[in-house]
């Protein structure tokens, strides 16, 4: 019983993960940006819901998810555009940039102090079947995660646009010599990861009740290692990598030795840089990457 | 159809164009031969829009050109099938046929187009929702043809079609890009073998280290002295 109560939380955990994997795994794939300031579009949904807070749940929450993805296309037009032809290292020094430009813009105006937001605090209680105790926002986790996939994976596989995507991921330049538009495909990119992010704002201020300055930072981290363990490049890649660190960061808590759980952390990088030593390329790999190889 | 004056290109102080200029009527099939190196891909991927020009003056169906993006270019009905074909591997060959026609909107059209590039190349239709990147070598050039020809391309531009091809599969490509002439489409060829383009051009230009060394009618270059110093830049030339 208790293996399978650590099965939901780790399931529900990586959920969370993949999404934010996922946003930064698909501007990677398209624009070789690793994009740091993803962090900082969830950061932004936080103080979204702060701003409309008192407001119905549903404007909340719907208003998160526009205004990240506004913001996510503003950065994409005002901070990469100009540098579309730089090289990978260039565009990651920028997205750090952007991302410490905006965190301390929000230092400035909001202070450093976490501040309380109810947001759907009513997902903190647990529903019972069969002497397991799943709280609901566990259980939300997982299942607006698998719609969001669902979605994307017919979105990528039936829509034109989506092709045009995996096409512009695979092979940028032949993609515009057939005729893809350079610009809407990039912005289709980050609007998405914009929409991506912000349903991870959403599910951090329901967990914790409160929005800081910082609030994006760890999990644009833990998104990146785990973009890296699926395989950069690839988007199914990032959503495994995001399931796999969720699974293994619940694993560790839940059975490493007490004394040696405050140091989790530790634990769980340690266990990813083996397997990255064991496996470079990650879990899965581009097809397209293997040839240049 | 395409009027090329002067064009220059470097690579930061390494010049690969030094000034080319060619033209293409409607209707004409037209090569470009000459060494490795001569600089012949440059000039198409320029063409496409892929790499910047310093100087010079492209027109294409009457209109400046020259700074286009390349999708801009596929717009105005340019296309290109460059050297490596550069099929998308990851994705199904319908998917690629599919995408040779994103710059169009006429559904219907697109569908009849579609039957037509796969009675064209039927070994396309049954590995049809196959991934592209397991098809052979030989496949892959018809399939970056076919896709090519879904823009219904005004001019057709083709970097190396035939190479590391079988013979058998290098005839397949050329019956193919005869029988568009048949229909009005307006050929570029780049080609390293030699007989291949001028058996199959109308006209030939010969390129050797960034610049036109020589041109004329196929029939009228074949195995002549002057062709042979031109093709390998030096006076008499050398059987090879």
């Amino acid at each position: 019983m208790i293996v399978l109560q650590n099965a939901i939380d780790a399931i529900s955990l990586g959920a969370v993960y993949a999404l934010a994997a996922l946003g930064i795994g698909l501007i990677f794939s398209i624009m070789r940006l690793i994009n740091f300031a993803h962090g900082e579009l969830i950061m932004m949904g936080g103080f979204t819901l702060y701003a409309l807070a008192g407001q119905p749940y549903l404007v909340m929450g719907l208003a998160a998810v526009i205004i990240v993805a506004i913001l996510a296309l503003g950065m994409e037009r005002i901070a990469f555009r100009p540098l579309r032809k730089a090289s990978p290292a260039t565009l990651l020094i920028a997205s750090f940039a952007v991302s410490y430009l905006v965190q301390h813009i929000v230092l400035m105006v909001f202070g450093s102090r976490p501040m309380g937001v109810d947001f759907l605090a009513q997902l903190g209680e647990s529903i019972e079947f069969g002497g397991l105790r799943v709280p609901l926002l566990q259980l939300a986790a997982i299942i607006i995660t698998l719609i969001l996939l669902t979605a994307l994976a017919l979105f990528f596989r039936h829509s034109a646009m989506g092709v045009q995507m995996r096409a512009a991921a695979e092979d940028f330049t032949m993609a515009r010599l057939v005729g893809v538009r350079a610009n809407r495909v990039i912005a289709a990119a980050f609007a998405i990861s914009g929409v991506l992010a912000s349903i991870v704002s959403l599910y951090l201020v329901a967990q914790t009740g409160t929005v800081s300055y910082k609030m994006g930072v760890n999990m644009v981290l833990i998104a990146f290692v785990a973009s890296v363990i699926g395989g950069m490049g690839s988007l199914i890649g990032a959503a495994l990598g995001g399931f796999l660190v969720g699974i293994v960061s619940v694993s560790l808590q839940a059975y490493l030795p007490v004394d040696l759980r405050p140091y989790r952390d530790a634990f769980v990088f340690l266990a990813f840089i083996a397997f990255l030593l064991w496996r470079p390329q990650g879990l899965m790999t581009r097809r397209a990457d293997m040839e240049r190889v | 159809m395409l009027k090329v004056d002067n064009l220059q290109v470097s690579y930061g102080n390494i010049a690969a164009l030094r000034g080319i200029s060619i033209d293409v009527a409607a209707g004409e099939i037209v090569a470009v031969i000459g060494p490795n190196g001569a600089g012949k891909s440059t000039l198409l991927l320029t063409l496409a829009g892929v790499v910047k020009a310093q100087r010079g003056e492209i027109r294409f169906d009457g209109r400046p050109i020259l700074g286009l993006a390349p999708e801009k270019l596929a717009a105005m009905r340019m296309s290109l099938v460059p050297e490596g074909r550069h099929i998308f591997g990851s994705l199904t060959v319908a998917e690629n046929i599919a995408l040779g026609a994103t710059t169009r909107r006429d559904r219907a059209e697109i569908a009849a187009d579609t039957e037509r590039a796969l009675q064209m190349f039927p070994i396309l239709r049954d590995r049809y929702r196959g991934r592209a990147g397991k098809l052979s070598g030989g496949e892959q050039q018809m399939l970056a043809i076919a896709r090519a020809l879904m823009s219904r391309p005004k001019l057709l531009l083709l970097d190396e079609p035939s190479l590391g091809l079988a013979p058998l599969v290098v005839k397949q490509v050329y019956d193919a890009i005869f029988e568009l002439k048949q229909h009005g489409l307006t050929v570029l060829i780049v080609e390293q073998s030699v007989n291949r383009a001028l058996t199959a051009a109308d006209r030939t230009y010969v390129m050797n280290s960034g610049a036109i060394a020589m041109s004329g009618r196929s029939a009228d270059l074949h195995g002549t002295a002057a062709f042979d110093a031109a093709y390998f830049g030096m006076a008499g030339g050398v059987a090879l």
